[in-house]
């Protein structure tokens, strides 16, 4: 039984991956702005997908909730009122294609790092969690929500909250240059 | 009891799947009647009354007694009924038209989309604690199982249903979009304005019911609130009831929030363009939404399959009263059949908003409300 349940679980791992990637696919390759949304929305769901199959249940409806639900949407606002079809803004685009490079590289360099870490390296046996004895009597496959809250408000409660700072310092930026233009 | 293998719990869960299918389309169909009924009566007519089937049956008897005594017939309250069927007909069978600067590819998917999106939901809704019913020892390869009252009660189901509420979204902003025409993309802008809005309050208003029982399951989680909070968390819950409520009609672009398809300023909004099958589907999905917003009211607030709402059931029903005191589906789809009226009610009731008055009822009303309840709920959490 759990010998099958976990070889399903890594096929429609896979399956999704596969979709994930398909939808990425789309999103760069796709000629219109709203297709390449829809990509972006698969590739979305079919990561949260994976995170279930993985079984990190909370993780992956929190991806649902705050990518496929809010991000993506607002991604769509942006395009559907911005016309891409226009000569003189595919131009704008054009333009960037040497930092476009760059940018690529440096991403293939940091992934390339970490897949050849994880797939030849020394496996992690020590959980990341400053404070271990902090999750004991917790059964992380069962209680996600709970494991996830203590990593986020005991262990890692000062990054947290530089985080949020962060956050709270764009949405005032966006106020503010949102507000200029009618006084 | 044996450990279900891999193939049966599968079969058990596709039985549960098509359980709920059926459910949804009893309850759709009969939703829209009552609609057309309801409203007629609301009104001071008779609603739908053509079709009734045979005038030879005691029902047709009866009216026509009833008539000929100078009475509106009693029974003419289900007359109307066949022409449910033929509605479904006349969807399945009308010319899909389809606007030649449509894109193809958007306007397809977008009803796919939202009809996806709110069926999905029910994934996670718990209509009974436990086992529903054990199915029968002559089925065969699954006799003798039980059948749980939930397809998955996940511990994040809370979450699931909120992640697939604002995915709905996409059918009708896409809708808008692809249609290429400008009433169904101002009736798209507007309806993702007032979701994404009202999405704010509506989580704000459901983690009430989170903060008090601490559980984010749904099933648990309508238990706990159901039989075991106190006296002083009566007042949170009902004010939470209320503001989810409202939100929850936002969401459904319901009256008085109707602001999608205002049918005087819009045509008839994000799906003027549609015809056919394709606009059944919008049709559909609006309905199972609201049955999704009634049904996790209910398991939320109504106190779920138990009978009391608002945890009144912990204090004053023991568990020991043999049938009102025990958790039942019939009075979780009771709750949900009365939510859906007072779905209509409300319509016949309210009219719309203003737009502009929907965005600030939202963002300067119901958001500090919320907030204010969700301050009490803590606080009584944190000393009772």
């Amino acid at each position: 039984m759990e010998a099958i349940l976990s070889r399903s679980a890594t096929y429609l791992f896979l399956l999704f991956g596969f979709i994930a990637l398909g939808g990425a696919a789309s999103m760069v390759f796709a000629r219109n702005a709203v297709h390449s949304v829809i990509g972006f929305l698969v590739a979305m769901l079919a990561v949260a997908a994976c995170y279930l199959t993985l079984q990190a249940e909370f993780l992956g409806v929190a991806q649902i909730l705050v990518y496929a639900g809010g991000i993506v949407v607002l991604f769509l606002f942006v395009v559907m009122l911005v016309e891409l079809t226009k000569f003189k803004e595919k131009r704008l685009f054009q333009i960037q294609t040497p930092w476009a490079v760059a940018t690529v590289l440096v991403a293939v360099a940091a992934f390339g790092g970490v897949f050849w870490k994880t797939l030849f390296g020394p496996a992690a046996v020590e959980p990341l969690t400053l404070r271990p004895e902090l999750a004991e009597g917790l059964k992380v496959a069962e209680q996600n929500a709970q494991a996830l809250s203590r990593g986020l408000y005991a262990d890692f409660l000062l990054p947290f909250e530089i985080l949020s700072v962060i956050l709270l310092v764009a949405l005032v930026g966006a106020v503010v240059l949102a507000k200029t233009e009618r006084v | 009891m044996p450990q279900p293998t891999l193939l049966q719990s599968l079969v058990i869960a596709l039985i549960q799947v098509i359980l709920v299918v059926i459910l949804i389309f009893v309850i759709v169909p009969l939703t829209i009647f009552a609609e057309r009924k309801v409203l007629g009566h609301l009104q001071q007519r008779l609603g739908s009354t053509r079709i009734a089937g045979t005038l030879t049956g005691l029902s047709g008897f009866l009216n026509r007694w009833m008539w000929r005594m100078g009475k509106v017939p009693v029974l003419s309250y289900w007359r109307g009924l066949p022409g449910l069927a033929g509605d479904v007909l006349k969807m399945i069978l009308k010319e899909d038209v389809r606007p030649a600067k449509a894109d193809r590819f958007v306007f397809f998917i977008a009803p796919a989309l939202s009809f996806v999106a709110a069926v999905v939901v029910f994934g996670a809704i718990s209509f009974a604690p436990g086992t529903l019913f054990t199915l029968p020892a002559w089925v065969p390869l699954v006799g003798g199982l039980p059948v749980a009252g939930a397809i998955a009660d996940i511990n994040v189901g809370l979450l699931w249903i909120l992640g697939f509420a604002s995915v709905g979204v996409y059918g009708i902003l896409l809708a808008g979009w692809a249609s290429n025409s400008k009433y169904p993309l101002l009736g798209g802008l507007r309806s993702a304005a007032q979701i994404v809005s009202y999405e704010v309050p509506l989580t704000l208003s459901l983690l009430v019911p989170v903060l008090l029982s601490g559980s984010l399951s749904f099933g648990e989680l309508s238990r706990r609130m159901a039989v075991e909070t106190g006296y002083a968390a009566i007042l949170p819950q009902m004010v939470g009831f209320l503001l989810y409520l409202t939100c929850g009609f936002a969401e459904t672009n319901r009256t008085p929030f109707d602001m999608p398809e205002a049918e005087n300023e819009l045509v008839a909004g994000f799906h003027t363009e549609y015809s056919g099958m394709k606009f059944g589907f919008f049709y559909l999905a609006e309905y199972i939404n609201m049955a999704v917003v009634s049904a996790i009211a209910a398991g939320f607030f109504l106190g779920g399959p138990w009978l009391l709402p608002f945890g009144l059931q912990g204090l004053w029903i023991p568990e020991s009263v043999p049938f009102l005191g025990q958790p039942n589906v019939l009075f979780f789809l009771a709750k949900v059949v009365f939510l859906l009226f007072v779905y209509i009610w409300v319509r016949g009731t309210i009219p719309r908003y203003r737009y502009d008055q929907i965005m600030s009822v939202g963002w300067k009303y119901l958001i500090p409300l919320t907030l204010i309840n969700l301050a009490l709920a803590a606080g009584i959490r944190y000393f009772a």
